[in-house]
Formats: structure tokens, sequence, C-alpha cells
């Protein structure tokens, strides 16, 4: 459905100086810089798939995303949509797809939302019969009727972000781009949303690619992510061999009468190991103790009995290490590839 | 007195830096503002050409083109539009943000407008006055202007820009009141241009409707200044024209005090 | 497709009527300050014509002629397509071209038919009354030819000025904000609105070839008001209009369209 093959964007800009100097220094020189956004990039998509597309702020993102709508043009590299460029021949591509800009509406401000509905029915040229059949599948999706005649300006965000999923789907797109469809929405609309998505994909087979900073988002709907970092396309799979690769530290924490018997003990030196594969923290007040350690390196039995042999655990609870601190780390740059 | 230069400086600065930063508008802006002055100079060079009277409106075509530039200098010090920022703050929903901090409305405004001003008077206008004394003296042949019609000229002008900022608060204060003052503000500034004398010298006008601006703030900021500057009042007649100013600054100060406090009252019981 | 986009733009045109409906005393004043602007011009030249006789040879009534001539295409211009102006100060910059690049329809004409801007009406307006009055001081020949050129030459006009501002809107897909380069252009045609002779040969020189607004005002009005000058005006002054229209329409619709392939949106 979408194939991306070594994609590029580069973007140059004049250079600024700081301070009020810098202004004057401004106003005489003529420095460009360039920054590369996305450096080299290639993946493809199947239809039906929702695809989530991960990074810190200023990785790529949404210059993807951008490319793959048709608004940027690539500098080098070529995407194509449903088997259409979707710089060179925007016009059908915009037919194809449906785009949503949490950040930004592409609503009609100051009408009401029935109106801007009108308009886009013209726009991309939807048939009565059509339309009917659309209203009546997201209304009862997003449930759009409840505000159709106020103004856009005067919808919640939560309104505004259904009202603006239920623009991109009203002409059947066959792919869905969502660029953080739940930022600042309450968990009530986030859940919704996240319905209303599913449900799409599963009912048109609609192609969704998602770009957020929530980590529920892509736990509910991706099947798949792909995660890009200052540019580069670092990790393209499922989730779960996500949690594999990255997900190496383990975390155990056991209940202990006697916390203070380990005062002073590093639990590395008990077990044989380098202090870096594994860490202990104690808290007092719950008379707990957790053990971080490396998975690849250590076993779950090895380490409840180093500390067994300190002392005697009346509790045990092993956690996998959870999804949003593999993402922290990736954010953080800490991903070793 | 130190203590409030410290509070409303960066507002001035603040503002310099906003202007100098995008390059292209910075020498284009130059350009266009003298782009009517330069037609204004040639209309009145044929309008001279068709005429055998040596003076029109009690100016020769010299003064006229003395006038048409200085004008523009003119202008561009006092003619600093603040009701945009209020209209542009009443929109944004800043102006009771800045209620509930310790300073001063209008007194932020005006600081800003004379960053402003600096600026306009540092880039355009300065150049275009030296530009306009060299003319004068090279292709007119005329003596360079008296220091003393100068330094009264400054001074006229310092007090024709607050009688023109604190006009705009006051007229600024529609704002308050309509969502969209671009048309007022269409209407004012071409009002402006016309009674202040910038479109045409207001002895062009006739003798009675003269009368009548003489009870008006308009001519105050900036034929006065102007017709200063080449030397036309002179002896009790230049006293009363710059007390007349003095007068119209306190005037518009009370005027804008009254009109801040009741929009206030009205914003804290509205919200906004 | 052409239905396509005449029904949208009916659809988009109604909308935005209602709107201005809402708000009746903005649209009031917005015409009023048009309205006075222009008026206040006309003011001026009478001050001036109760102390001379011709100026340069003209009459009141025929400068009155060219003043009302050169607003009608500016408003017309004004109405229709006043959200390139957008294009040269915001929505470049702030990435507002987004939206219109998501949707299946010719971009110009989804950003042009947005928004009309009823101000305008105060300048055609003015424009219309000038021309009528200084027609019924006889300035002006009213003739089947004539009135047919007088059309012609206004929608020609009317294309120059918005390819004119088209253009250097569209340098702002390369340099961010061109909305002073937008107002360099736009206000070189008041040089147009008085007989281009009063200037010097390089100004003349500048507003009729280079940024040509003397075709739009002063040299189709001087054929209708039947005087002679340098240029020998004829009435294929009004094909000339059109040949410079065509040329500059093409011009700057490519400069558009080629700034969209290099624009950057934002967020970098």
């Amino acid at each position: 459905m979408i194939t991306v093959k070594n994609v590029s964007k580069e973007f140059v800009s004049n250079k600024k100086y700081p301070g009020f100097k810098g202004a004057i220094k401004g106003l005489f020189s003529n420095e460009k810089v360039s920054k590369v956004a996305v450096d080299n990039i290639s993946f493809h998509i199947n239809k039906g798939e929702i695809v989530g597309y991960i990074g810190s702020n200023g990785a790529g993102k949404s210059t993807t995303i951008k490319m793959m709508t048709g608004i940027l043009t690539p500098t080098n590299g070529e995407c194509l949509v449903n088997g259409v460029n979707p710089s060179k021949q925007r016009k059908i591509n915009a037919q194809n797809i449906g785009v949503v800009f949490g950040q930004r509406t592409q609503l009609w401000w100051d009408l009401p939302l029935s109106e801007s509905f009108t308009i886009l029915k013209e726009i991309y040229n939807i048939s009565d019969q059509a339309y009917q059949e659309s209203m009546t599948f997201l209304n009862k999706i997003l449930d759009l009727y409840s505000f159709f005649d106020r103004p856009v300006r005067t919808l919640s965000l939560g309104q505004r972000m259904r009202a603006d999923l239920g623009a991109a789907l009203l002409h059947n797109p066959k792919v869905l781009y969502l660029d953080e469809p739940t930022i600042g929405l309450d968990l009530v609309v986030k859940d919704n949303i996240r319905k209303a998505i599913k449900e799409i994909n599963e009912k048109y087979q609609t192609t969704v690619i998602l770009t957020t900073h929530d980590i529920e988002d892509i736990e509910e709907l991706c099947s798949r992510i792909i995660v890009i970092d200052n540019g580069k396309k670092i990790y393209d799979g499922s989730l779960e061999k996500l949690k594999d690769t990255y997900g190496t530290k383990r975390k155990v924490s056991m209940e202990i009468k006697q916390l203070n018997a380990f005062e002073g003990i590093e639990l590395s030196e008990t077990l044989g190991v380098t202090p870096d594969l594994c860490s202990t923290r104690l808290d007092v007040e719950k008379n707990t103790l957790e053990v971080t350690f490396d998975k690849n390196k250590l076993q779950v039995p090895q380490v409840i009995n180093a500390v067994m042999s300190i002392a005697d655990v009346q509790d045990i609870q092993i956690q996998e290490t959870e999804l949003a601190e593999i993402v922290k780390a990736i954010y953080q740059h800490n991903v070793a590839k | 007195m130190n203590k409030t230069l410290k509070i409303y400086k960066p507002f001035a600065m603040n503002e310099l830096k906003r202007q100098m930063a995008y390059k292209a508008s910075f020498y284009l802006f130059l350009v266009i503002s003298l782009f009517s002055s330069f037609i204004s100079y040639f209309l009145w060079m044929a309008i001279y050409g068709s005429t055998d009277a040596n003076t029109l409106g009690g100016l020769s075509q010299n003064e006229m083109v003395i006038y048409i530039f200085m004008v523009y200098v003119t202008s561009s010090i006092v003619t600093i539009s603040i009701s945009e920022w209020v209209s542009e703050d009443v929109v944004k929903g800043s102006v009771a943000m800045n209620l509930i901090k310790p300073i001063d409305y209008r007194m932020s405004l005006i600081s800003r407008a004379i960053g402003t001003m600096i600026y306009q008077f540092m880039v355009p206008s300065i150049l275009v006055w030296i530009g306009l004394e060299v003319y004068k003296v090279t292709v007119l042949g005329m003596d360079l202007t008296h220091l003393s019609n100068i330094i009264l000229y400054l001074l006229s002008s310092v007090m024709s820009f607050l009688i023109f900022v604190l006009f705009d608060f006051c007229f600024g204060m529609i704002a308050f009141f309509t969502t969209y003052i671009f048309g007022m503000l269409m209407v004012k500034d071409a009002l402006i241009s016309f009674l202040a004398g910038q479109l045409i010298p207001l002895s062009f006008f006739p003798e009675g409707i003269q009368r009548i601006f003489d009870f008006l703030p308009f001519s105050s900021m900036i034929y006065t200044p102007v017709m200063i500057y080449l030397g036309k009042y002179q002896g009790s007649e230049l006293i009363f024209v710059l007390s007349r100013q003095v007068v119209w600054v306190i005037l518009l100060y009370i005027l804008g005090d009254l009109i801040w406090r009741k929009v206030t009252k009205r914003l804290v019981v509205l919200g906004g | 497709m052409i239905k396509r986009y005449s029904r949208l733009y009916k659809v988009l045109i109604s909308q935005f009527f209602k709107v201005i409906m809402q708000s009746k005393v903005d649209f009031l004043m917005g015409l009023l300050g048009f309205f006075l602007t222009q008026i206040l011009g006309i003011v001026f030249l009478y001050l001036i014509f109760d102390k001379i006789e011709l100026l340069n040879g003209w009459s009141f009534e025929q400068l009155i002629f060219i003043y009302g001539f050169a607003q009608i295409p500016r408003g017309i211009d004004h109405l229709l397509t006043d959200n390139i102006w957008l294009v040269a100060w915001r929505w470049v910059i702030s990435g507002d071209i987004d939206r219109y690049m998501l949707r299946p329809m010719n971009i110009l004409f989804q950003i042009i038919s947005e928004k009309l801007q009823p101000d305008a009406l105060g300048e055609i307006l003015i424009g219309c009354i000038l021309v009528a009055k200084s027609i019924s001081a006889g300035v002006s020949h009213i003739t089947i030819t004539n009135v047919i050129l007088f059309f012609l030459s206004i929608i020609a006009g009317t294309i120059i000025y918005t390819s004119i501002k088209l253009f250097f809107a569209s340098l702002a897909f390369w340099v961010k904000i061109s909305g002073p380069f937008v107002q360099f252009a736009y206000q070189m045609a008041d040089f147009a609105k008085y007989p281009t002779e009063i200037y010097t040969k390089s100004i003349g020189f500048i507003i009729t070839w280079v940024i040509p607004f003397a075709f739009v005002a002063y040299l189709p009005a001087s054929y209708f008001l039947g005087v002679e000058n340098s240029l020998g005006i004829g009435a294929y002054i009004i094909g000339v209009e059109w040949i410079i229209a065509i040329i500059l329409g093409i011009i700057s619709y490519n400069m558009f369209q080629k700034g969209l392939t290099v624009y950057e949106s934002a967020g970098n």
C-alpha cells in the first residue's frame, strides 16, 4: 500500500544569531545552515496495517508524514502511496488519503461543523448516497450529530478531534494518517478515538499510520512500530520484538522484614557480576527491595536465590520492563543499535 | 524614576529587536514608506508647474518640498499605532493578564511605542532628513535649517508623539467593544492623514475650516512641528502653538485615564 | 470539472456571506474605511484645483476619471483574491498551506475561494461613482465600442493586479514572509492614479514595463479620454493590456506552482 524508498529531506535556512547584536549582524549576513530532517528512510506498509511511527520531537516523524501526504517534496528518494507519487500527483493522492493533525484543525473555523462537511462533500466529489452512508457510520462511531450545528471554534478539544477524524474519513480514504491524534485529550475521549480508529480499520481495511507520544495509543492500536531517531530509522517490527530487543532490563521487587540486613551489601558482588548489570533499591516504608538486572546475563531464580541467602523473602513480584521505559530510552537517544 | 525605567525599558528594547528581525522587510519598508512622499513630490511639482503663482497655500515650491519630506520624517516618529497592539492584546486575551501584573498597561504600550520611534528615527527618518538638508543646500540653493528651529522642531515632535499615542490609546479602547478593528483603523488613518496635514498643508483649506481645525488635536500631531521647522511661526504665535500642544498632552492623558478606568471595570465584571 | 469547481465556489461564498451578515457593523466600518481613504484623495485634488486651472494640461474631471478608473480593477482584485495576502504574510511560515495540499483540488482556487473581502466594495463603489461623475461632465464619449472596451480593460486590469500580487506572494515559499514585497509592488499602483508624465522617465518606465500598473489605469484611461500622448494611444492599448495580463498571469501562476514544490510546511 505504501512504499517509502531511500527518502531523505533536507531543510536549508538562513543562519540566525542570538541577541540584539545578532539581530544587527543578521541584517548583513547571508550564511546558510542546512538540516537533514529525514535521512535515507525506507519501509513498506501493507493494506490494513496499523503502524505506529514514533520518535522524539524533531526526530523527523512529521516530516515523513508530510512527504507521504504530498505536502513536502522529498530531497531524495521516492514515496508511493497506493501506486501514486504524492508530490507529483498530489490531487490523485489526496483523493486516496485522509489526514488528521492533532495540533491543528483542517475544518473551517467560523462555520458550523455541518457546513464543513457540506464543503468537504463537494471537494471530494462524494455522491449523495455515499455521503449518507459515510455520515451514518461516522456518527455511529464518533457521535458527530450531538454538536453538528455548532461553529468549529466553539467545540471542545475532544469534540474537535472527533470532528477532524470524521472529516478525514468522509471520503472513505484507503490510507489514514494521524499525527498525534490524542494529544491533550482526556482518558474517555482518548478511548473513544482509539475505538473509532480500530473500527474503521476493521470495517474498511483502512491502512493507518499514526505518530504519537502516548504509549497506550501504541499498545492498543499498533501491530507494528517504526522508530525514527535523528532522521534515521532505528527499528521496524512488532511491539513484542521491540520489547525483546530493547527491554533487556527486568525488575524483581521483594518484600523483606529485616531490610537492614542489606545495608552495605552489593548484590552484584554476591552474584559475581559487574555493578552495571544489577542494581538495588531499598524502600524502608514498604519494606521492599527492588532489584533491576539485565535479563540476558542473569536469570530470575539466580537473583532470588542470592537475596534469600541474605534474608527471608515474604513476597515476590516480577515486572517486565514497560514499553514506556523503552520508548523513553529511545527518546533520550540511549538505545544502542 | 530609575525603577520605572527598569520596568519599562524591556518593552522598548524588545520592540526594537522584533522590528529588526526580518531583514527583507527592513529594507523594503524603508522604500515603501517613501513611495507616497515621492508621489506627492511629483504631483506638487506638476501643480507648481501649472501655475504662475509663486506661493500656494502660503508655501513656495521649495518650501513645499521641505514640507513633504518633513511630514515623512515627523510621521514616522509620531504616528505609531498603539491601538493595533491593543486590539491584538484583546484578541489574544492578554489584557486581563496585564491587569494582574504590577505595571500600567498604557505605560507599557507607550514604552513599546518609544522603541518603535527610536528605531524608525534611527533608520529611515534621520537618513531622509539629512538627505533633505543636503538637497536643500546643493540643489535648491537654500541655507541649512537654523539650529533653533531644529531644537524647537524636536521639542514639538516629542509632544506630537505624546499627543498621538495618548489619542490612539483612547481610540484603541474601541477594540474592547468590537472584534474587527481593521475598518476603524482605516477610517482613523484616513482622517488623521487629512486633519493632521499629512496629505496637504492645512493652509490649503478654506478659512472657516481652518478655524475648526484649531480646536482639534490633529493639527498638533504633524502640521505644527513641520511648520515650526519651516520657521512659519514666530514670537507669540510660536509660544501659542507649543502651549496648545502641552494642553492636548494633558487633556488626552486625563481622558485616557478615565476611559481606561471604565474599561477595566467592565473587564473585571465581564472577564476578558 | 468546471461544474464541480463552480459548485464549490458557490457553497464557500454563500457560507462566507452568512459570516459577514453576522457582523454587519464590521462590514460597514471596513467599507467606510476604504471609501473614505479614496474620497479624501479626491478632496485633495479638489483643493488643488481651487488654485490652478489645469494640471499638466489635465482637467479636474479628467483626473477624476483616471483616479476612479484605477480603483475599479483594484477593488475587484481586492474583493476576490484577498487571501493571497495571507499567503505572503502568514500561511507559508505557519504551515497553513498544508490543509489545501491535502485536498484533491487546485490549491490556488481553494485559497482564493475561501474569502471575499467585502471592504473592497468601498473601492469599487468610489471608482464607479468617480467614473460616472466624470463621464457626466463630458470627458468621454459613450459608444458601444467604448463600453465593451471599458469592461474588457477592467477584466484585464484585474488579472494584472492579481498576477502581480500572486507573483510576489509566491516568493514567500523561498523567503518565508513576502508580505513586504507584495506591499512594495502593490503600493506602486498608487503611482498609476495620476498621469505617468508627471514623474521622471525612469519611474514612468518602471510602472509601464516592469510592474505595469500604467496599463491598468492611466494608459487605457487616456484612450477613453481621447487624449494623445507619447505612446500614441488608440483602441489597441486594450489589446496590449490583455497580452500583458495573460503573460503575467502565466508567469505568476507558474511561480506559485514552483513555490509549492519547495514549500517546507512548519515546524522546522
